[in-house]
């Protein structure tokens, strides 16, 4: 079953539109004002990463044209939710164990209990929009983001939903900060929504890009190897996540244009396929192949993503 | 479809080994022992189902989770007489808590933490040279949630053999706020008895190969008919009943049985207050006059709640009960919640056995027929072995996981 990307949602900061993703970093942007994207509610007891992945989420959803004056377009037991974050509730966990050693465990805030487990980004946003098909929490490391949206489009082929909704999130806060060590961490939140080209169609979404294999192997060398195709091989990927275009494309996204955002960890990934999205609402040609390697990593991981073409 | 479980492996607080795991919740042992890792100073709950492997009292290594997790693959691998070289078979490991006992120690003690160290599919390509590993943190479903994932990939036919895992290793600050909120501390996991008192939490891991199709003279436990999957949308924490009776009729379906042809029913049963009658209410519902046919247990009430490897680790349970026909007890049992009062719960090996029901643990006790009859009760047209099992696990969030697995009644 083919599936497409039908909404892309943004909570980066000093990124308005996909394409953005693509240029150069400009001066340092403030951070994502959650608080005046989402309104007053809900906003106590969350985690930042909670916050950043609904900003995101939300986005999506309604411009897949899903969520419609908060009403949902599909039904909700079909309709699920994919979020990727590596480090999303290190900040409860850590501020737990330090209240313990400090005091004592009557002394910790029950409000916290559900943030101690690391799917409350994905579980948070099921329960704002009333998503209730498959909900997938991804940890896994800097190929996490990708593997999600694999996870969301093998769920759709699978027959197990309708439309995936994709979170990669990660925030700026003390533990993450120390872990990488870095004085400043990526802090925002990509998202996507997939689903079935014959929904997206039926529904008369507007298709942004179409996605293709999916390979997680060794290193990027062996991911490209496992999908090439009748199209030819994807030309050498360069150290840490890429865009590729086949040899001979007529047009390519900037070599190292993905560069700036190799700390974004679990949103890495989405991150990545929101900005071939990008590419082409540039109307640069597909397709693309959205590459995520880093130097100690246990493995990289790629997904072709093609331009939303008559065929789809 | 269905798809075949060609080899498993186990280790928890009973035990080391699928088998000793088997033979320990057959015989009513309990995993439950003081706290190992933690200042117990700091905690009211004194007791958890923890695995007995730190160097000393109080002291505590990182990545213990990993290590189980590397055992129970590698047990599972030699179990199906497959090599140690994972380099082309995916695997997917379905965990609630991470490394995050390694995060905790990392944060508040020093001890060196990397960041690869937060997935197990690091671990894994040292260990199995695997580089197709997938990480899911799916709170206590997650590993049923994983052997969904699996079972799509057979299905795609994008793989002929997946490894599936589930993990867990105790937080201080999940066991601190699971703690939080208990007016009494639990002294023990009691699933489903009016007098529990909330769930402790367990250690364990799990794994399985699951095949396509089996090689000529290739192992089976048995197969795996059907994973059905959804999430409440409903509360951060609490239950859900009617989405829990519909992840069931969903694996009902998707198996294509009724709940007529269910013989043992693995319950998620974590002792919690609102959890087991939300269960138990949602069994109901969907079982309807069929409730009282299938036999019941509760495997947390001697392993402790171990999370992310529950789902699995009941499954490998289900499998060995299915081809033995012994059934655990569900210990602690003594006065079933109002909404489980028609479960016939598996009152533990029978004569020949010494076992939960001797030491009165299990409602009934036995008359030395076949395990599970309980006396007073019709067995409601259970004339044979057992074959179809359905295996619950419910999450954090209302992230809802049932299986239904299956052994041929003349065995394969």
């Amino acid at each position: 079953m083919r599936t497409v990307i039908t909404g892309v949602g943004l909570a980066v900061p000093g990124v308005d539109r996909p394409a953005d993703l693509l240029g150069r970093p400009g001066p340092a942007a403030e951070p994502v004002d959650v608080g005046a994207r989402l309104g007053r509610g809900g906003l106590r007891y969350k985690d930042r990463a909670t916050l950043l992945g609904r900003c995101a989420g939300l986005d999506a959803l309604t411009g897949a044209g899903l969520l419609d004056g908060g009403e949902l377009r599909v039904p909700a037991d079909r309709c699920g939710v994919v979020v990727s974050s590596n480090f999303g509730n290190l900040d409860t966990v850590c501020r737990t164990v330090d209240t313990i050693a400090a005091e004592a465990a009557s002394a910790v805030s029950p409000m916290d209990l559900p943030n101690a487990s690391s799917n409350i980004i994905a579980s948070t946003i099921a329960i704002e929009h009333g998503l209730r098909g498959p909900n997938l929490t991804v940890c896994n490391g800097i190929t996490s983001g990708l593997d999600a949206v694999h996870w969301a489009a093998s769920l759709v082929a699978a027959g197990r939903a309708e439309a995936m909704l994709v979170v990669g999130v990660e925030a700026d806060t003390g533990p993450v900060r120390r872990l990488l060590g870095t004085d400043r961490a990526f802090d925002g939140a990509v998202a996507l929504v997939v689903e079935p080209t014959a929904a997206a169609r039926v529904r008369g979404a507007r298709i942004r890009a179409g996605l293709g294999g999916y390979a997680r192997r060794a290193d990027a060398a062996a991911c490209l190897t496992a999908l090439a195709g009748a199209g030819g091989r994807w030309e050498p990927a360069p150290a840490g996540a890429a865009l590729l275009a086949l040899p001979g494309a007529a047009d390519r996204p900037p070599t190292g244009a993905l560069t700036r955002w190799r700390g974004s960890s679990g949103a890495l990934g989405v991150l990545a396929c929101a900005a071939s999205v990008g590419w082409t609402d540039l109307g640069g040609p597909g397709p693309l192949c959205a590459v995520v390697a880093d130097d100690g990593a246990d493995a990289a991981a790629a997904l072709t993503v093609r331009a939303p073409a008559v065929s789809w | 479809m269905s798809w075949t479980v060609a080899g498993m492996g186990a280790v928890a607080s009973v035990g080391n080994t699928v088998e000793d795991v088997f033979a320990a919740l057959c015989a009513g042992r309990s995993g439950l022992r003081e706290l190992g890792g933690f200042d117990r100073s700091k905690f009211a709950a004194q007791t958890a189902y923890e695995i007995d492997d730190r160097p000393g009292p109080g002291l505590d290594v990182p990545r213990r989770a990993t290590r189980w997790l590397v055992r129970a693959v590698e047990e599972a691998l030699r179990d199906a007489g497959l090599p140690e070289d994972l380099r082309d078979v995916p695997v997917l490991i379905g965990t609630g808590l991470r490394e995050l006992r390694s995060v905790e120690l990392w944060w508040g003690r020093g001890t060196p933490l990397d960041a690869g160290d937060l997935h197990f599919g690091t671990a894994l390509r040292d260990r199995f040279g695997a580089t197709n590993t997938h990480t899911f943190a799916n709170a206590c479903s997650a590993s049923l949630y994983a052997l969904a994932l699996g079972t799509d990939l057979l299905a795609a036919e994008t793989a002929d053999t997946v490894v599936v895992a589930g993990v867990d290793a105790l937080t201080e600050s999940m066991f601190g706020l699971v703690e939080r909120v208990h007016r009494v501390p639990p002294d023990r996991v009691r699933p489903f008895d009016r007098d529990r008192r909330g769930v402790l939490m367990g250690e364990g891991a799990a794994a399985v190969v699951l095949r396509r199709w089996l090689p000529p003279h290739g192992r089976s436990h048995g197969t795996v008919r059907a994973v059905g999957l959804n999430c409440d949308a409903h509360h951060v924490t609490a239950p859900h009943v009617d989405s829990i009776a519909a992840a069931i009729r969903q694996a009902h379906d998707l198996a294509g049985v009724k709940p007529y042809d269910i013989d043992l029913v693995m319950l998620h049963g974590t002792g919690t207050l609102r959890n087991d009658e939300a269960e138990a209410a949602a069994v109901a519902a969907v079982f309807d006059a069929d409730v009282d046919r299938p036999l019941m247990t509760a495997i947390k009430s001697m392993t402790g709640h171990t999370s992310g490897a529950s789902g699995l680790l009941a499954l490998i349970v289900a499998l060995r009960s299915l081809a033995t026909g012994r059934v655990p007890p569900t210990l602690g049992l003594d006065n079933p919640v109002e909404e489980a009062t028609l479960f016939r719960f598996a009152p533990g090996d029978t004569p020949g056995g010494t076992t939960g029901a001797a030491s009165g643990d299990a409602p009934g006790g036995t008359t030395g027929a076949a395990s599970g009859d309980v006396p007073g009760r019709p067995l409601g047209g259970f004339t044979g072995g057992l074959s179809l099992a359905q295996v619950n696990a419910f999450g954090f969030g209302g992230l809802n996981a049932v299986a239904i697995a299956e052994v041929e009644p003349c065995g394969p």
